[in-house]
This record gives structure tokens, C-alpha cells and sequence, in this order.
């Protein structure tokens, strides 16, 4: 830490010839300290990341896989399982309504959690802080007691509406909008928090209505906060399994999360190298989706905004 | 070291710093009837308050089919106060707010309201129904075939519409090869010449009736197996829709004594209407009960139960433990490397980036039963890479450094994430002037970059302490609760009492549902209490840099 | 440029509003869920299996609705079928009928969930007594079996050419193996860090455990429990003599994801499981053979559970004349078991199936013959307060924990929780 401002004065004309070395030693140091142990600590996390992962590539690139036979390198390098996981099982409609149902939901309450942190963020009414509150604990109720209400609400549902009940995606996304208040909701006001308040002020005194403002102004300036969220909510919904296990039931109208589980879940079956393939390809769309929001993430939108 | 850089980093800040909050809702009033409806604001205004009475419109109609007028009231003043909220120019939190909250009344606040009822009930197995359907349940049992009976091959049919018209079994007897027709009014038998009977002994043909087929009698299943043609020895009944037996119900409810009798034996089963079960006098239940109120009998039973209450403050603290742990050290991990990959003179912070968001992109559940696996003794990646030889899941403090570990590594890219979006998001300026100031990057981290990361993200930390207190997954896939002090099954080293009270609720005879809700109220009720205060406190932040 | 993102921001927000609230499309698929709703002329059959179940029934069922003109759908639950199944009926949208384990038929009695099965006695006798009478519950039949299982010793006959008539042989010859280092654990079985009762049972046995005793009709009496008891005591003093502190052939790392695949990477030469691991032992081309599982020198039988898996049918089903229909009349023909069968290789309960497969798979009567002398896994309710406690003591002393005191405090809570 202290060699990296530092421009020590002690060095000088002692000796020359070191001094090159030094120079370039210094050099080396400089951009150690200021580069170099960035890279250090991202490629040790990236270690850290990836070996159980790569556990995972090996199984499913064995076509023998089983959770004790597998080490941690390939040791083959067949694509069997995969091709098995498209042949035995529906893994073609998972993966599509899984992004449907991701991809809506997404973006849904990213939506709906944005106006809801606006409001928290720049509006003072009664029951703003209690209303906060209750949106937290609201989430901590545990979910596994909650499934037998779901299921009456749900009955009742499909008697009456068909195309939002049981086995349908539309049915299992309104259950999900159903939470999109959530956490969502605390991790965007905190960043129109941030945001400085003069910035919608000065707008609203040049006649913008609220809407104006929320929609011209605050969204662009938070579209990393969105861009994050909309990824979080994205990788929530994919892998959410308790509600989509008791709503999907049809094989076609599974989630990637629920077709999975059902490959390992079998009693006391082996089918662990497919699913291991089946656990790679579902991490794709995720990190399709992360390249594309990726640079709003690091575009620095908000920082630009301030500046102007 | 603070006192250096607050300088530099409140003038930036300027902008922020005026006393802007009590003066905003006056101006944005003022300011609101200023401002002129774009055509933009009114067409889309139109566009969805159109879509809100379609879809009301679309809902009402199976409600108003089903003549279900209480569910219609809701939907018609839920649309008519959306209208009223979005054509005002009044109530404009309001107007944020709703979308997303009548979302969560319907999907979150009444299933949780709901379950919650259920821990003054003895809801559970065994007591999932009323009464009614347990009689029901009983004498559905206990039908038995008359022994000796004939059984007959059954053909359904009708007189009438295959669709609507009066239902008749028409049975044979394969000893025989008697015909007869039976409905509610008893058998009668049917002259050889009008029927046509096939190989099996099913009639394929009456005079004067329509066999249905499999495709139309199965339309009509409950008629099917609700028509019970009486017979001297009891009564004939469908066993699908090709065979009858002759059966008796062995046992029926009286409503005079309010009890279940069983005919062979003569035994009484009389309602405890507080037990909600059929109880004989020697003390034997009969096993379908329903579900009664118990008042507060759940809740007493976690404070005295000595199984329930004993291992409970040993576990909250753990749990306190794993929250705290899990959420630090995810916030401190993940904010490390977004600090590490936030230089403008990093390359490659792309490639890092994608890499590192991977273990959140792998479905949790499935990494965790890798994981699991990895710590295995003799098998498990961890000790055969290592060379260790550690007995992880077997022994207390290993077993919980390694769940805490798990979560770090399931947990810290999403950290990552978001700090490094709370990074970009924390203006040039304050850190370019606090190092111009002559800061080492430690002390204008702790000074600038740190409080504003917490701004924005303690709201975050909360809410993520709040997911891991009650982490179920987390522990349930890896260690289950485990290890098991010796002499006690019940509670385990790494069980959060989440996990502990799902193996309360259902290791038990059958699953407790009202215990566990009771038990939920309870761990509610601290989580609401530490949160509440831990919230407060971010009430002086927020005032502070709003 | 702000301004336009904006637009574009707020455009994509309308849009996803629309969509979101799935305003779009509610008119045109409304009318057509309707629509096939109504289309079938005939009744509508939902079955609830597994997921390996699921797809061999679902042949079989979509050709009995062809036949039948009916609409057969099969579909996979797949974790917490029976909790599910229970949940599902209650509120009136559960299948019409279920397959599972003949063990849960006294959960599924008293929650009203199921109904008896009506079978003409001719049917009844063309099944295997043992699998009759794990689906009788209270003197009623509740479900129609189609298959049957018991654990057994597989052993590796490259490694073993010797079955081992006790578990002491079997030890003794296990670790010759580990110091010849053929092999590097003496016994697959699995345990896990919270052990598993259905695995331990046949030692347990052996040693002169009981879980319930029987009441005077032959049923299974809860009020009689074994567990706690001497008996239990003197069977859990022997097991732990083969735990981690004593011959190590059994271990808390043998878990139930890896001693199959133990056994197939030839770590171990003995094998205690059923029919489900023949598969991967074929695939492996382990040559192996089947026989019972030995019990202690001088010590009682080796008993394993005998389970059976059945079709139910819903007791709030909405179409049950046709449910039973289907597992009455249907399900008792050889087809749909050998079907089952060929999906997975459990013996069938149907005698004339197992007739038909037997010759092709002589490895069916070695599993019958280690599960002859086998306990039916206990129907009622109270077992389910056995398997967690137990097996938590079962791993606890495999570990080094006293038995005495372990099993005791087993004891306890399972009494506790038992109405």
C-alpha cells in the first residue's frame, strides 16, 4: 500500500549504474502495485471460481460419470451425455421455458421494483419505512410451509382462468412477480439514494412531471443498478426450484431447475454425468445475458451524468 | 486519518448536501400542476388503463360463469381503484407502488397470512380436512366386498343422451350368465334374447339401452362412482368401469351420537371435536381426522417442549453466526475483487468479469450437492487434492467453516456484482480528489470509497442476512443439520433453525404444519426484531446522504 | 442522446409491462385453453409418478387412452412426490391416480388421500403374496403393486470368487483384499454422515434388532417399539465392531451417490443394495454375482426390507371410475410390468411377468431368494419417526459413538414422536 503513491526521494545520484536496475525494478514494482496485483487477486478468484466447475465439465465429459469416479481433469473427452440429455429428456423445452419464464420475469420486476424504489427513494409518505420493512420480512417467511396456501390459490386459479394455472408459465410468472418487490426493491433505492437530488429537482422546477423525471432521468442514471438487477433476477428465477416443482409437472412445461433435479432425484439412480452436462448448458443463458448487460454494469452511466 | 480527506469529499458531494428532502414534496406539488400531459404520457396512460380493463374484463367473465360473486368484488374494485389512482393527479407514491404491491398481496402477503393461521390449528397429517371429509375418507375405507359375492362384469349405460341421460349398470353374472339391469332402485333382471353379451362376459348390447364406451362413461366418472344399486347382502358397486362387487360399508357415521360405528364388531369411535379425531373408548383413534382450532397449544408446546425449546437458543446463535458469516464474507470477497477489477488501467477485466460470475450462473442447487460431495472424507476432491485427511461434515467447527465456505464461494459473485455496479456508480471526482490530496488508496477507500458502497448497499446487506438466516438449501443439501451430537437427533451442529424446524415439522408422524407455522412465528418474530434495529440504524445514513 | 435512452428505457418498460402482466395474449390463448379443455370427448386421466417412471408408463398409458378414447396424461413430480401428492388432493387438484412406495400407503390412508382397490380374487392370486400384503393396510388392499425390491450382497466375482456366508468371512476377505491392494475399501454400504436405515437394516437384524413388534393380527404395532430396547443395544455393539474405529468396513463416506460407483470403479468388492445397481454394474461389465446379505457368525438372519411399489388411486381424484378402471383392470395385466421392468429391472410383482423376464435375467430370482427371508417394509404411519433418528444413530456409531447411550437417546425421540 505505501509504495504505491510513494515516489521515494531517497534514490538519486548515489550510484548510476544500480540505479537502471533499480529503475526498472521500480518499474516492475510500480505496475505490481498498481496493475500487476489486480491481476494476482482476479486470476485467484477466478481459481477459486472455477475448479469446482471444472469438476463439473470433467463429469460431464465423461461418459461413465459418477460424482466419486470423477477427478478433477477430463479424463475423456466424449460427448455422450450430452447428446443423451437432449435424446432421453425434454431438455429442449426446459431451456425454452426457462428463458421465457427468466427472461419475462426479469424483466418484469425490474420494472416494477424501479418505480417502487423510486418511490421509496424520493417520496416521503407515511408508512415509507414500515413499508420498507414489511417488504423484507414479507421475504423471510419460510417458503416450504407457504407451498400448501400456494396450492389452494393456485386451485382456484386453474378452475377459474386455465391459462394462468397449473403448468402454464404465465401461472408460475405471476407467482414470481409476487416476490419481485423483494430484495430488488432495497438494492435500487439504495442507489437512487446515491444519486444526487438536485439532478430531478432542477428538472421538475423546468416543469418535468414525476413521470418524466423517473423515466428520463432516473433510469438512465441507474441503468447499471438495473442492468445488475435484471442479471440477479434473471439467475434467481432460473434456478428457482421449490414453486416450479410443485406447478410444473407436465414434462414439456418444466424449468431447466425442475427437469434437472428430476435427473439426480431419481431414487438412488446414477445419472449424474448428464446431469452434470445438463448443469453447464444451463449456466449459457446466464452468461449470454451477463455479455449483454455487461456494459452497463461498467459504463459508468452515473458518473458521466454527475460530470455534465 | 479521516480528517484529511472529509474535505474534498464533502465539496464534491455539494450537490447532495443541500437539505433537499423536507422541501421536495411541496415543489413537486407545486411543480406537477405546472406540467403540461405530453401526448406520449396520455397515449400510454390510455394504452395500459385499456389493457387493465381487458384483462378485468377477461377475468370476470369464468367468476361471473361461476357465479363466484365474492371473488368478483375484489377484481371489480381493485380495477375500479386503479383507474381512480392513475386518472387522479393525486396519491403519487401511490402510483409507483401499487403495480408492484398488488403482486405481492396476492402471491406473497395471503399465502403467508394463510399459513400462518394454521399454527393455532393442528393442520398436519391426518388433520388435513374437515370432518366431513374424514367420514367420508372412513366409510370409503371400509367398503368391503361381501364375502362369497358374486363379481359381476359391468357394463355402463343409459336410457337417455350417452351425455346426460340416467345411469344403469348393466352387470352379468359370469357363473350363470344372468343379465340385469341395476340402478338406485335395485336389480331387475333383463330377458337373454334382448341382450347381447360378449366373450368376456360384458354386455355389448341391450334392447332399449346405450352402452357407453370407456370414452363417454369415463366423462361421467362421479356418477359412476356415486351410483349404488342396493342388493339384498349390501350393495353393487363399480370397481372401475368393467367390473361390480357386491360391497358393504363396514363402518358409518351416526350423526345421533356423533360417533363412528363399525357393524362386524359393534365398536364406537366417538368425535373429539379438540383432538379432531374419532376416539374409542379404550383410547384407539381412528387414523383420518380433520383439522381443528387448538388456540395456543402450538406455541405453548415450543416454549415447553424441552426437544423443541432446548437446542433452540444453541441453534439461533449459529444461525446468527452463519448469517453474519455468510453475508460478510460474501460483501467482503466480492467488494475485494470489484475494487481489484475496478482500474482504469486493467485489462481483461471483461474476460475476469464473465469468468467470475460463473459459480452464481451454475444452479445452486446442483453445486451444493457438488460440494457436498467435495468434502467428502475419503473421497471427496478436497482432501484427495489437499492430501487431508479431515473428517469435514463429521466433526462440529469443520463442518460449519465448511457450509460457511460453500456459501462464500455460491455467494460472492453476486457481492462482486453489485459492488462492482455501486463502484461505477460513485463518482470520479471523490476519488480523483481525495488522491490528489495525497491519500494513500487504503485511506481514501476508508474514507470516500467505503461509506458510499455502504450506502448503497447496506439496504443489500440486510436483505441478504435476512435470505440466509433462514438459507435452507444451503444447509439442507450439504450437511443436513449434521453433525449429530450422539445423544440427540434432533439438532445438529450447522442446523439453522430453519432447517431444524422442518425436521420438527415433518420427521414427526406425518408433517405438523400448525407446529411448524408456530415455530416459523417465533423465528419470524426475532429476524423482524434484529432487522428492525439493524434498520434503524440506517435510517441516520440515509438522512445523512440524502 | 440521454433523452433518447430514456425513450428507448421507457418504450422497453411499456412493452414488458404489456407482456409482463400477460395482457397481450389473454385473448387468443384463453379461448383455446378452453377449447382443449372440452375437445377430448372422453374423461381425462392424470397419473403421478417419478421421473424414470414417468416415461416408461407414459407408452403404455398414452396407448390406453387411444384405445380407450380417453386423454392419459403421465406426469413427473419429481422431489416430494407423496408430500405433494397428499397436498395436491387435499385441495382438489391432484391426479387422478399416483405411483409410489408401499410404505406410504399409511400416510396416504390417513389423510383420505387414496382409496382401496377392489381386485377380483383371481387377480389377487396372480401376485406375489409378499407384494399383497405390503399393499393391505388395515385388512383392505389400498394399491395395485407392480414391482418388488430388496437389498442384497453383489459382489465383484473377479475380486471374490467366494460368497461369504457371515459378514465376519466377508470382512476378513475384504481386507486381504485392501492389503493386496486390490481393492481399497472392504464393504460398500452405504451410510452417509446421517446414515441410512434401509441400508443397515439386514445387519441390524442380524444382530437381533427390531423395529416394531407385530400385534396379534399380524400387523405391525407401533406401540411395541424395538428401537432402545437390549435387543437393539447388543445389534448396534456388534454393527459398531465394523465401524471407523473397529474393522472400518463400514464408513460414514460411503454415501448413497457414491458406493454404486465404488463398486463399479472396483474400489470395493462387496456391494449391499437392490435391483436399481445391477444397471451400472452391467454398464461398467463388472462380472458379478447376487446372493443374500450374510449375517454375524452365530447371530439370527440377516433380514432386509421387502418393499413393493404400487399404483393408487386418488381418493379425490376427478375421475376415478376410470382411475380405477386403469390400476384395477389395466395395470394387473404382464405388459405394463414387463414395460416397468424393462425401464428398470426390479422384479415384477405379477407372478406371470416375472415368469416372462425371468429366463432372460436370472439375476431376478437371486434378488427373490436374498429377499425371501425379508421384513415388508412397515406400512404405518409410525415408521416415518424411525429413519431419521435411526439412521442418525446408525452413523453416529459407526463413527465411535457408545452404542448404548446412542441408541437409547434413538429410542427416545422416535417414542416421542410416535401419537
Amino acid at each position: 500500500m505505501t509504495s504505491l503513491s510513494g515516489t521515494p526521494v531517497g534514490g538519486g545520484a548515489t550510484s548510476t549504474a544500480p540505479a537502471v536496475n533499480r529503475n526498472a525494478g521500480r518499474r516492475r514494482n510500480r505496475w505490481f502495485a498498481q496493475v500487476g496485483w489486480r491481476h494476482l487477486v482476479a486470476v485467484s478468484a477466478v481459481a477459486f471460481s472455477l475448479f469446482p466447475i471444472l469438476f463439473v465439465l470433467s463429469a460431464a465429459l465423461n461418459p461413465l460419470g459418477t460424482l466419486s469416479s470423477t477427478e478433477l481433469l477430463p479424463t475423456g473427452a466424449s460427448l455422450e451425455n450430452f447428446t443423451n440429455l437432449f435424446d432421453r429428456t425434454a431438455f429442449g423445452w426446459w431451456f425454452f421455458n426457462s428463458l421465457l419464464i427468466a427472461g419475462v420475469a426479469s424483466f418484469a420486476s425490474v420494472f416494477l421494483s424501479a418505480l417502487a424504489a423510486y418511490a421509496f427513494s424520493r417520496m416521503r409518505f407515511s408508512g415509507r419505512r414500515v413499508g420498507l420493512l414489511s417488504l423484507l420480512l414479507i421475504q423471510m417467511f419460510p417458503q416450504f410451509l407457504a407451498i400448501v396456501a400456494i396450492f389452494l390459490l393456485f386451485t382456484t386459479i386453474t378452475d377459474l382462468w386455465p391459462a394462468i394455472g397449473f403448468n402454464t408459465p404465465w401461472g408460475l410468472l405471476l407467482l414470481y412477480l409476487g416476490g419481485a418487490l423483494g430484495v430488488n426493491t432495497w438494492l435500487m433505492k439504495g442507489f437512487f439514494d446515491t444519486l444526487p437530488r438536485e439532478l430531478d429537482e432542477s428538472a421538475t422546477v423546468d416543469g418535468a412531471t414525476h413521470a418524466q423525471v423517473f423515466f428520463r432521468i432516473m433510469l438512465p442514471l441507474v441503468a447499471p443498478i438495473l442492468a445488475v438487477t435484471g442479471l440477479l433476477a434473471f439467475i434467481g428465477t432460473i434456478n428457482e426450484f421449490l414453486m416450479a416443482n410443485v406447478f410444473l409437472t407436465n414434462s414439456e412445461s418444466k424449468t431447466l431447475a425442475v427437469g434437472m433435479f428430476g435427473l439426480v432425484a431419481g431414487e438412488r439412480n446414477n445419472n449424474f454425468g448428464i446431469f452434470a452436462a445438463g448443469t453447464l448448458l444451463t449456466a449459457i443463458p446466464t452468461v449470454l445475458v451477463f455479455q449483454m448487460v455487461q456494459r452497463y454494469i461498467v459504463s459508468g452511466l452515473t458518473a458521466g451524468a454527475v460530470k455534465g | 486519518m479521516s480528517t484529511s480527506l472529509s474535505g474534498p469529499g464533502a465539496a464534491t458531494q455539494s450537490p447532495g448536501r443541500e437539505p433537499a428532502g423536507p422541501g421536495l414534496p411541496g415543489k413537486s406539488r407545486t411543480a406537477r400542476h405546472r406540467a403540461p400531459t405530453t401526448m406520449t404520457g396520455l397515449l400510454v396512460k390510455v394504452v395500459l388503463l385499456g389493457l387493465t380493463a381487458g384483462i378485468a374484463i377477461w377475468a370476470a367473465f369464468p367468476l361471473v360463469e361461476a357465479e363466484k360473486w365474492v371473488g368478483l368484488a375484489p377484481l371489480a374494485a381493485t380495477t375500479a381503484g386503479l383507474f381512480y389512482l392513475y386518472l387522479t393527479s393525486r396519491h403519487i407514491p401511490a402510483k409507483y407502488l401499487v403495480p408492484g404491491t398488488l403482486f405481492l398481496i396476492a402471491f406473497q402477503v395471503v399465502p403467508v397470512l394463510y399459513t400462518a393461521s394454521t399454527a393455532f390449528t393442528n393442520f398436519g397429517d391426518g388433520h388435513r380436512g374437515t370432518k366431513e371429509d374424514a367420514v367420508v375418507a372412513i366409510q370409503t375405507a371400509s367398503v368391503k366386498q361381501v364375502p362369497g359375492s358374486t363379481e359381476y362384469a359391468l357394463s355402463v349405460a343409459t336410457q337417455g343422451d350417452p351425455a346426460t341421460g340416467p345411469l344403469v349398470f348393466l352387470v352379468s353374472d359370469p357363473g350363470t350368465g344372468v343379465v340385469s339391469a341395476g340402478d338406485a332402485g335395485g336389480l331387475r333382471q333383463l330377458a337373454p334374447a334382448d341382450v347381447t353379451v360378449a366373450a368376456g362376459g360384458k354386455v355389448t348390447a341391450a334392447d332399449g339401452y346405450t352402452v357407453l364406451n370407456f370414452g363417454q362413461a369415463s366423462a361421467r366418472s362421479q356418477e359412476i362412482t356415486d351410483l349404488v344399486v342396493p342388493t339384498s347382502g349390501g350393495a353393487l358397486r363399480s370397481a372401475g368401469l368393467s367390473r361390480a362387487y357386491e360391497g358393504k360399508a363396514i363402518r358409518g357415521y351416526d350423526a345421533g351420537c356423533d360417533c363412528v360405528k363399525d357393524i362386524d364388531t359393534g365398536k364406537t369411535w366417538t368425535a373429539d371435536e379438540e383432538a379432531g379425531a374419532f376416539v374409542a373408548p379404550d383410547g384407539e383413534r381412528l387414523a383420518q381426522g380433520w383439522k381443528v382450532t387448538v388456540g395456543l397449544k402450538n406455541f405453548s408446546r415450543v416454549l415447553t417442549d424441552p426437544a423443541i425449546s432446548g437446542p433452540f437458543f444453541g441453534t439461533l446463535l449459529w444461525n446468527l453466526a452463519f448469517a453474519v458469516g455468510s453475508t460478510g464474507g460474501t460483501f467482503i470477497l466480492g467488494m475485494f475483487i470489484a475494487l481489484a477489477l475496478h482500474s482504469p488501467r486493467m485489462r481483461g477485466t471483461n474476460i475476469y468479469r464473465v469468468l467470475l460470475i460463473l459459480p452464481y450462473a451454475m444452479p445452486s442447487f446442483a453445486m451444493l450437492l457438488v460440494w457436498r460431495d467435495m468434502f467428502n472424507t475419503d473421497f471427496g476432491l478436497i482432501n484427495n487434492l489437499f492430501g487431508l485427511g479431515v473428517d469435514w461434515f463429521g466433526q462440529e467447527w469443520s463442518a460449519r467453516i465448511a457450509v460457511i465456505l460453500v456459501q462464500l464461494w455460491l455467494g460472492y459473485p453476486y457481492m462482486f456484482l453489485v459492488a462492482t455496479g455501486a463502484l461505477q456508480a460513485i463518482p470520479k471526482e471523490l476519488t480523483e480528489a481525495s488522491s490528489v490530496d495525497g491519500a494513500s488508496p487504503w485511506q481514501s477507500f476508508r474514507a470516500v470509497t467505503l461509506p458510499l458502497l455502504l450506502v448503497a448497499l447496506s439496504p443489500l446487506l440486510i436483505a441478504s442476512f435476512a435470505y440466509n438466516f433462514n438459507n435452507f438449501n444451503a444447509i439442507y443439501l450439504t450437511t443436513e443439520g449434521g453433525p449429530f451430537p450422539a445423544d440427540n437427533p434432533s439438532a445438529g451442529a450447522t442446523d439453522l433453525l430453519i432447517t431444524y424446524t422442518y425436521r420438527l415439522a415433518f420427521g414427526a408422524q406425518g408433517a405438523q404444519f400448525g407446529l411448524a407455522a408456530a415455530v416459523s412465528i417465533f423465528i419470524f418474530t426475532i429476524v423482524a426484531v434484529v432487522s428492525a434495529v439493524s434498520f434503524r440504524r440506517t435510517r441516520k445514513q440515509e438522512e445523512v446522504y440524502s | 442522446m440521454r433523452i433518447r435512452t430514456a425513450g428507448v428505457v421507457a418504450v422497453l418498460g411499456l412493452a414488458l409491462a404489456a407482456t409482463g402482466c400477460g395482457g397481450g395474449d389473454d385473448d387468443s390463448s384463453a379461448p383455446a385453453a378452453k377449447e382443449s379443455a372440452k375437445a377430448p370427448v372422453g374423461g381425462k386421466l392424470v397419473i403421478w409418478a417419478d421421473d424414470k417412471r414417468t416415461a416408461a408408463l407414459k407408452p403404455f398409458a398414452e396407448k390406453f387412452g387411444q384405445e380407450n378414447g380417453v386423454t392419459v396424461e403421465v406426469q413427473a413430480v419429481s422431489k416430494d412426490l407423496q408430500t405433494n401428492f397428499v397436498t395436491a388432493s387435499q385441495q382438489g387438484s391432484g391426479p387422478d391416480v399416483v405411483v409410489g412406495a408401499h410404505d406410504w400407503i399409511g400416510n396416504l390412508v390417513q389423510n383420505g388421500a387414496i382409496d382401496p382397490v377392489q381386485l377380483a380374487a383371481e387377480q389377487k392370486s396372480g401376485f406375489n403374496e409378499t407384494a399383497v400384503k405390503a399393499v393391505t393396510f388395515n385388512g383392505q388392499l389400498y394399491g395395485v403393486p407392480y414391482a418388488m425390491e430388496n437389498l442384497a450382497l453383489i459382489r465383484n466375482t473377479e475380486l471374490a470368487p467366494e460368497a461369504p456366508k457371515t459378514i465376519e468371512d466377508l470382512v476378513a476377505a475384504g481386507k486381504k483384499l485392501k492389503a493386496e491392494k486390490k481393492a481399497s475399501e472392504i464393504l460398500c454400504l452405504q451410510s452417509g454422515q446421517n446414515g441410512d436405515a434401509y441400508h443397515v437394516y439386514p445387519l441390524y437384524t442380524s444382530g437381533g434388532g427390531y423395529l416394531f413388534g407385530t400385534a396379534a393380527n399380524g400387523d405391525y404395532d407401533p406401540k411395541d417399539l424395538g428401537v432402545g430396547k437390549p435387543e437393539s443395544i447388543e445389534a448396534f455393539k456388534k454393527i459398531a465392531k465394523l465401524g471407523e474405529k473397529g474393522d472400518g468396513a463400514l464408513k460414514r463416506s460411503i454415501t448413497a451417490e457414491n458406493s454404486i460407483a465404488n463398486f463399479t470403479s472396483k474400489k470395493c468388492a462387496y456391494l449391499v443394495s437392490g435391483p436399481w445397481a445391477v444397471a451400472d454394474a452391467k454398464k461398467a461389465n463388472i462380472s458379478y454375482d447376487i446372493t443374500p446379505v450374510p449375517g454375524f457368525a452365530g447371530g439370527k438372519e440377516a433380514q432386509p426390507f421387502v418393499g413393493v411399489q404400487a399404483f393408487y388411486v386418488a381418493a379425490k381424484g376427478k375421475n376415478k371410475a376410470l382411475a380405477q378402471e386403469f390400476v384395477a383392470n389395466h395395470v394387473t395385466t404382464p405388459e405394463l410390468a414387463v414395460a416397468l421392468y424393462n425401464a428398470e429391472a426390479r422384479p415384477p410383482a405379477l407372478t406371470a411377468a416375472l415368469d416372462q423376464v425371468k429366463g432372460t435375467d436370472p439375476d431376478l430370482a437371486k434378488f427373490q431368494e436374498a429377499g425371501k427371508n425379508g421384513q415388508v417394509l412397515p406400512a404405518i404411519p409410525a415408521m416415518a419417526t424411525i429413519w431419521d433418528p435411526f439412521g442418525k444413530a446408525e452413523a453416529a456409531i459407526i463413527g465411535g459413538a457408545d452404542p448404548a447411550k446412542t441408541i437409547t437417546a434413538a429410542g427416545k425421540t422416535i417414542s416421542g414422536q410416535i401419537k
